[in-house]
């Protein structure tokens, strides 16, 4: 299981088109993802549950991946949190 | 039993169907339990209602091409994520399951915690992608609805709603809808602009029509005079045929137009120009006999891609339109793109809270390097094939065309060093959309060439309202007397200064609003070839000098309903 602790710094925060993003690079990967913050647990592979967040820029969230890929799933989330979601190039 | 009732009708044609009822929002759906047996069924019924969603918006998708696909696309996108999202989907098997619920009820459970999470955000943009969630839950709901010949979706319907959305109408009836009856609404609304550019029958203001009708009923609609009859007799399906015959034949003798001039009763000749984004357009502009392209969008050559579009494939474009339409003018805008819709281009531009008001137009095209030369350049290639105009988009003030000016000539100068051969002279021309820059015409008018009005940008900056906010409908109207003020103002300076103007928006393209334009000064037109027809019928019976007069009284209306009477007691017949 590999634990990071990352930091929403895109300026809308997990907003509609960020979250999609997020579940669609997830798409491919095997692991179970989750992500927490504000002491709630949501599937990162769910456009609904990252939504329901409501993560907003600033906010702390925990990474969780758990799987035969993990390794991968956890640094291509980490590189898009740290591409800001491509919002600023 | 037949009955029948009266709205407003606000697109015309004729149209027999079967009543398909759809309920506001909320789903009202009583609590069900269903015995541990049927529990698999459920599922699968759940499982199929879901399933045959999916391949009803893979099929929407398909079928959108153009502006619209770029605008329904992402949320397209966002419901295909929803409707496979697998919090929601365990969820609502876990209520079958375990809940035994029936796949209604536990929709609607699952929906309203949902929205319950959302209700308690603070933030207000958050809060309302509930909006999304309600929408795929719907069609989720009126998929397990769907009657045994479900499959072949809603062909043949005749939708009865609370109200319509203007993005809604198009996916309705590429989906087979044949006519839509509204208990809200009114016959100048967005709705019914793009409903009469569709000729999709469409009868407004019919309150409790939810009520009057029952799901399966067999109706008749005449979106021209509103009526409905419910269960017809066989007199009415007679009538129905006769008034389908009518407007068939008179959508013939429309087609007897193309090769008529746009002439007004008393003598006057008035330009119809066609906006196009592809070279079916431009074909079909050519063929209804426009006098030229007015407006082509440049955007599709940029989207749904990653790389920009190089000199080479830009010439290659520009130059297809210049020959396509065989020596009469055609006015290309250069790139129009904000943040809205830069995502799907090789732009890479930063996600802004309010695109609308940001980065866009020519604001974009002077920042990026290499961005604006390029077309430029591709544009002056093509304007040795025929006669060009170059019109640039979100103008605000005088600096910005200058600068564009200045790119030109050089450009020019290059080109012809290098022995392109290219027109001796590329009219320049700006459109008018920003409030600021109409009110500050007088100070750079001198630096353009032509102008056109892009209504659609100008209404919703001027009117401060989203044309796309279905709560802010009835704000948003060309009918308000700012507006007309605006238009009239604009449209006398470019007379004055001897620089050809178009309007370019919706507005433009709707018939009812043809006298209202001609009142005001304007001569040419430039609109979507679907009504370009129609236009021409409607300004052929229209008395130039009359209206005209009728100026002063227009512009002293304190309100949209004095307008709006002027408007609708000037409609030619039909």
């Amino acid at each position: 299981m590999i634990e990071r602790e990352l930091t929403v710094s895109n300026r809308l925060g997990l907003h509609a088109r960020a979250t999609a993003k997020l579940v669609q690079l997830l798409a491919p990967y095997r692991s179970n993802c989750t992500l927490t913050a504000k002491g709630r647990e949501v599937n990162a592979k769910s456009i609904m549950g990252v939504m329901l967040l409501a993560a907003g820029q600033g906010t702390q969230v925990k990474l969780r991946v758990e799987g035969e890929d993990e390794e991968a799933t956890a640094q291509a989330v980490c590189a898009l949190f740290e591409r800001r979601f491509d919002e600023d190039s | 039993m037949r009955q029948e009732f009266k709205g407003l009708g606000a697109s015309r044609g004729s149209a027999l169907g079967r009543a398909r009822i759809r309920l506001p929002h909320a789903l009202e759906v009583a609590e069900e339990h269903i015995a541990e047996s049927q529990v698999e069924a459920e599922r699968a019924r759940l499982q199929r209602a879901i399933d045959s969603v999916r391949t009803e918006m893979h099929a929407l998708r398909e079928r959108l091409h153009g502006a619209l696909a770029h605008e329904i696309g992402e949320f397209l996108d966002l419901h295909a994520l929803l409707l496979d999202d697998p919090e929601l989907l365990q969820g609502l098997d876990t209520l079958i399951r375990t809940g035994r619920y029936t796949a209604d009820y536990a929709l609607r459970l699952q929906r309203d915690r949902i929205a319950a999470v959302f209700a308690g955000m603070d933030d207000p943009y958050l809060r309302s992608r509930i909006d999304d969630i309600d929408q795929v839950v719907g069609r989720i709901h009126a998929a397990l609805h769907s009657r045994q010949n479900g499959s072949e979706g809603v062909a043949g319907e005749i939708l009865i709603t609370d109200n319509i959305a203007p993005a809604e109408l198009a996916q309705l009836q590429a989906q087979g809808v044949v006519a839509i009856i509204t208990a809200a609404g009114s016959t100048l609304s967005h709705s019914a602009i793009l409903a009469r550019s569709l000729h999709l029958p469409l009868i407004v203001g019919v309150p409790g029509a939810l009520l009057k009708v029952n799901d399966g009923d067999a109706l008749i609609v005449d979106g021209g005079s509103g009526l409905v009859i419910v269960e017809p007799a066989p007199s009415d399906l007679r009538d129905h045929r006769l008034r389908e015959r009518e407007y068939i034949r008179e959508r013939r003798e429309l087609h007897r137009l193309r090769r008529e001039p746009t002439r007004t009763i008393d003598g006057v000749d008035i330009n119809l120009y066609a906006n196009a984004e592809s070279r079916e357009d431009v074909a079909e502009a050519h063929a209804l006999g426009a006098t030229g392209v007015g407006l082509y969008r440049t955007e599709f050559l940029f989207l749904q891609r990653h790389e920009l579009p190089d000199e080479e494939e830009q010439f290659r474009a520009y130059r297809d339109v210049v020959l396509g339409m065989s020596g009469r003018p055609v006015t290309i805008r250069t790139l129009d793109l904000g943040a809205d819709k830069a995502d799907r281009t090789g732009l890479a531009l930063r996600d802004e809270p309010n695109p609308a008001l940001g980065l866009r137009g020519v604001r974009l095209s002077l920042a990026r390097a290499g961005l604006l030369e390029t077309q430029l350049r591709a544009l002056l290639r093509a304007s040795g094939y025929g006669p060009l105009r170059i019109l640039v988009p979100m103008v605000t003030c005088r600096e910005e065309i200058r600068e564009v000016r200045a790119h030109l000539k050089r450009v020019a100068r290059e080109l012809r060093t290098q022995g392109h051969e290219i027109a001796d002279h590329v009219p320049l021309g700006a459109m008018i959309e920003v409030p600021a820059a109409a009110l500050a015409l007088p100070g750079f008018i001198g630096n353009v060439d032509f102008l056109s009005i892009g209504t659609n940008d100008l209404l919703q900056y001027l009117l401060a309202a989203d044309r796309n906010n279905e709560a802010l409908a009835d704000l948003y109207t060309p009918l308000h007397p700012a507006v007309l003020r605006l238009l009239r103002d604009v449209i006398r300076l470019s007379r004055l200064r001897q620089k050809p103007i178009a309007v370019c928006g919706e507005m433009a393209g709707d018939p009812l609003y043809a006298p209202l334009l001609l009142a005001l000064g304007l001569t040419e037109f430039s609109l979507h070839p679907n009504t370009l027809l129609e236009l021409r019928r409607v300004i052929r019976e229209c008395d130039l000098a009359a209206l005209r007069k009728d100026l002063p009284q227009l512009t002293r209306a304190r309100d949209r309903a004095g307008i709006e009477a002027w408007v609708q007691s000037h409609q030619p017949g039909p």
